[in-house]
């Protein structure tokens, strides 16, 4: 089986999630409990970091689509960064680059947040 | 004689025996009595051949009662009790008569007549007794034995019959009365030797034991009495003497061997008592192991076996709280718990945890001292000794069986080897009812799959329209988990053909349903709806209602309108359309969200559609991401390249022909990688040279 690993940390009051590996219908469970923990600390400001994230499939995508509401009705947001450009091409064509920020570095959408504020 | 009368059958023993016994009743009414040396030694060998038989045949009856031997010995209470009784009335009322058959005129008077038919009958139904409580005597020794002895008791059997046979020298004869008393001897040092064969006592129950120390008090007694009767010149001896001298013999030894075998059981009995509740309980034990080793093969629902595990543990080492707990990655579960609450076992375990308490490998004992247990819990349960012993399943440590006793003494050696060895057999079981548990977990998700891929299989076009202007092929191939591919055709009029390639996210059964929606939607729009853009959109508005947050689906709607030679495209998150013209692939991405995704109108002001003129010979291709991301071991994806070229260089071959290229160099490509997802590919060629001229 395909390795997938998430891990968060916090960086300026932003939670960074940070993906490895592969993301898949048999992955994505992992990625909905933290985000579900995220919403449990009321933590709704999310940067995720693609650096490392390898593949991405259409369940992996979705875990996204999940959360953003509540984020976004929360005045949080969930915004990717470092995204590979193999990645991005999964998300470009599904529209998302109108729905959501991409950033290409961290810092970038660190700064985004901290204008809203 | 004994050995030849063991190898001829039974029935043969019986007629052989009711032959013997007619010939000795016969012989006994004509001459009941006599004094000559030839009378008594014809009349000596006959009973005793008579007698040898009849105990052969009862032993067949008494093997039932082998494993009893409480039976036994209520059996021979009860013969002796009888021979008491008989004794006691004789002493009382027949004392007076004469009874010397040898002293009295025979079959000169009816008195005489009747005295010796009531001595025969007597004599007959003694004998009987006799032989019976041997046999028995012979199945208490045998109780429990785990090596030949039979060389003591046959030895002992061949004495009885020499000084039974001898017995009346000693009436006779004074000079010869040191056979019979040599062989009496000889006897008597073999029943002492006999006697000493109570090893079965050792396995009885201690409530039995104090039985049979009560028991065998009263048969000594009655024993003792009725040897002293039997020596006493009474009507009883009379008669005995009168039918046979060894039968007098016999009581006699019997008798004796009655009072030196429960002498024996007597005192052993005494010295067993001590130990007889650690008897009982080691056969609990093993009774338990017995009992699981059965349930086992029986019980296959976890739970169950849980509680019947923590319920033996209990009895098996004698503790008062026993729980059984399964560690996983990083949380325990509590499966069953006997005598103690769940949440107060899951704070002693996850303490026992995380204080590296437990021996994963062998049995643990801890001390209360040991344990650095939050006061809190100390206070809520009062323990004295912690044990535990860990389930190992493939050799890994899966969980614990661990137990508690409140008595302020340790577990002992034998409870701690007990426990261990019930430990394992809990792990085999354990392992078994997950291994099952598992296996119909495997067959659920299979049925299912089974399931979705039928619907699937339903939902998808059965065949595919024909027309004279335009070349159609439709491939599909499933993967393992319904991957949610979806296509369809949708003859518009005479002249127009709609057709949509879609993917569900997701798998499974879930996504077999979201298609069967899905393919309601195109199929009911398809006919109101003329342009794709305005299609999706309506379809967009439909599905983000209805979906689940997290599920998508991509899709391609198109129209082919053989009049203007044109086809119409919209695009919603899905993967490319290829065009394929003079050996040149065009790439089709219009601006288009995946359907169901975004719920604002968003939606609506970004999706496009396109027109494409098309030429005579013109190849559009579809296809879903099971194309592109098909993977080869290395996980290096198929891509759109390889695709791309693929119909650049194959654009000349028929619609059929190139998408059985296609998908072969598919195959070759993921040879060694299980297909993850659905693949689907939909190829046109456009054949309408009318149109094109016109143009």
């Amino acid at each position: 089986m395909a390795e997938f690993n998430v891990a968060t940390r916090v960086q300026g009051g932003v939670k960074i999630i940070d993906l490895k590996g592969y993301l898949d219908a048999h992955t994505a469970p992992d990625l909905e409990k933290t985000f579900n923990r995220l919403i449990e600390e009321k933590n709704y400001k999310v940067i995720v970091n693609f650096e490392e994230l390898k593949y991405i499939s259409s369940a992996g995508l979705g875990v996204f689509m999940a959360y953003i509401e509540t984020m976004r009705e929360n005045s949080g947001d969930i915004k990717f960064a470092k995204m590979k450009d193999d990645i991005y091409n999964i998300f470009d064509l599904l529209g998302f680059p109108v729905l959501y920020e991409f950033f290409k570095e961290e810092k970038d959408a660190l700064e985004k947040f901290n204008l809203k504020l | 004689m004994y050995s030849l009368l063991k190898n001829i059958s039974h029935k043969k023993r019986i007629d052989l025996f009711i032959v013997l016994f007619s010939i000795l009743i016969f012989f006994k009414l004509i001459l009941p009595a006599s004094e000559s040396y030839i009378y008594y030694f014809f009349n000596e060998i006959l009973v005793l051949t008579v007698f040898g038989l009849g105990l052969i045949i009862s032993k067949t009856y008494l093997s039932d009662k082998k494993n009893q031997p409480l039976h036994l010995v209520l059996n021979s209470g009860v013969i002796v009790a009888g021979i008491f009784l008989f004794n006691s009335l004789s002493l009382n009322l027949l004392d007076n008569v004469k009874n010397d058959l040898n002293k009295i005129p025979l079959y000169e008077s009816f008195s005489s007549v009747i005295i010796v038919i009531v001595n025969l009958i007597g004599a007959l139904i003694f004998s009987a007794a006799l032989i019976y409580l041997f046999g028995i005597f012979h199945q208490l020794f045998l109780l429990r034995q785990k090596k030949d002895l039979s060389f003591y008791f046959n030895s002992m059997s061949i004495f009885f019959a020499l000084s039974f046979v001898t017995q009346f020298l000693e009436k006779k004869n004074e000079e010869l009365e040191f056979i019979p008393i040599t062989f009496f001897a000889m006897s008597v040092i073999l029943i002492i030797i006999n006697s000493f064969r109570v090893a079965w006592i050792a396995f009885i129950s201690k409530r039995q034991k104090l039985y049979v120390l009560l028991i065998s008090t009263i048969l000594i007694v009655l024993f003792a009495i009725n040897l002293g009767m039997a020596e006493d010149d009474g009507f009883t001896k009379n008669f005995l003497v009168n039918f046979s001298p060894g039968l007098h013999f016999f009581l006699t030894i019997l008798l004796l061997y009655g009072l030196i075998y429960y002498s024996v059981l007597f005192i052993t009995t005494l010295f067993h008592l001590p130990t007889a509740e650690a008897i009982d309980k080691k056969v609990e034990e093993v009774s338990s192991l017995i009992d699981l080793s059965k349930l086992m093969t029986r019980v296959l629902d976890i739970k169950d076996l849980s509680d019947s595990i923590t319920n033996y543990i209990l009895k098996v080492i004698n503790s008062d709280a026993a729980w059984f707990v399964e560690v996983k990655k990083e949380k325990i579960e509590i499966h069953s718990t006997a005598n103690i609450e769940k949440n107060l076992a899951e704070e002693i375990t996850k303490n026992c945890l995380n204080n590296n308490l437990l021996d994963k490998e062998k049995v643990s004992v801890l001390n209360k001292t040991q344990l650095v247990v939050d006061p809190a819990i100390n206070n809520m349960v009062d323990y004295y000794t912690i044990i535990s012993a860990p389930i190992i399943r493939h050799e890994i440590n899966n969980g614990f069986i661990i137990a508690i006793r409140i008595k302020t003494f340790q577990f002992d050696d034998d409870e701690i080897k007990s426990f261990q060895a019930f430990a394992q057999y809990a792990a085999i079981a354990f392992e078994n009812a997950k291994l099952i548990e598992e296996s119909i977990e495997k067959e659920r998700l299979e049925s299912e799959l089974k399931v979705a891929r039928d619907i699937q299989y339903k939902i998808l076009p059965r065949e595919i329209p024909q027309y004279s202007h335009l070349e159609l092929s439709a491939v599909f191939i499933p993967a393992f988990e319904v991957g949610g591919d979806y296509y369809d055709f949708f003859p518009l009029d005479t002249c127009k053909l709609g057709f949509v390639i879609a993917d569900v996210s997701g798998k499974g059964i879930s996504a077999a349903f979201i298609m069967a929606e899905v393919k309601g939607i195109f199929e009911s729009l398809s006919k109101s709806i003329q342009q794709p853009r305005n299609l999706l959109i309506s379809a967009n508005s439909i599905l983000k209602n209805s979906l689940e947050k997290k599920n998508f689906v991509t899709a391609i709607y198109g129209i082919f309108d053989c009049k203007n030679s044109r086809l119409t495209i919209s695009r919603a998150g899905h993967v490319p359309m290829y065009l394929c013209r003079n050996k040149i692939v065009n790439k089709f991405i219009p601006n288009g969200i995946g359907l169901g995704i975004e719920k604002t109108n968003i939606f609506e002001s970004n999706i496009k559609e396109i027109d494409i003129d098309l030429i005579y010979g013109d190849v559009i291709t579809l296809f879903t991401d099971g194309i592109s991301e098909a993977k080869n071991k290395d996980l290096e994806e198929f891509g759109y390249a390889r695709l791309e070229k693929l119909i650049c260089e194959n654009s000349d071959l028929t619609v059929d022909a190139l998408s059985k290229k296609i998908m072969e160099e598919v195959t070759v490509f993921s040879e060694n990688y299980q297909q993850h997802d659905d693949i689907t590919l939909i190829l046109f060629k456009w054949k309408n040279n009318l149109t094109a001229e016109v143009k």
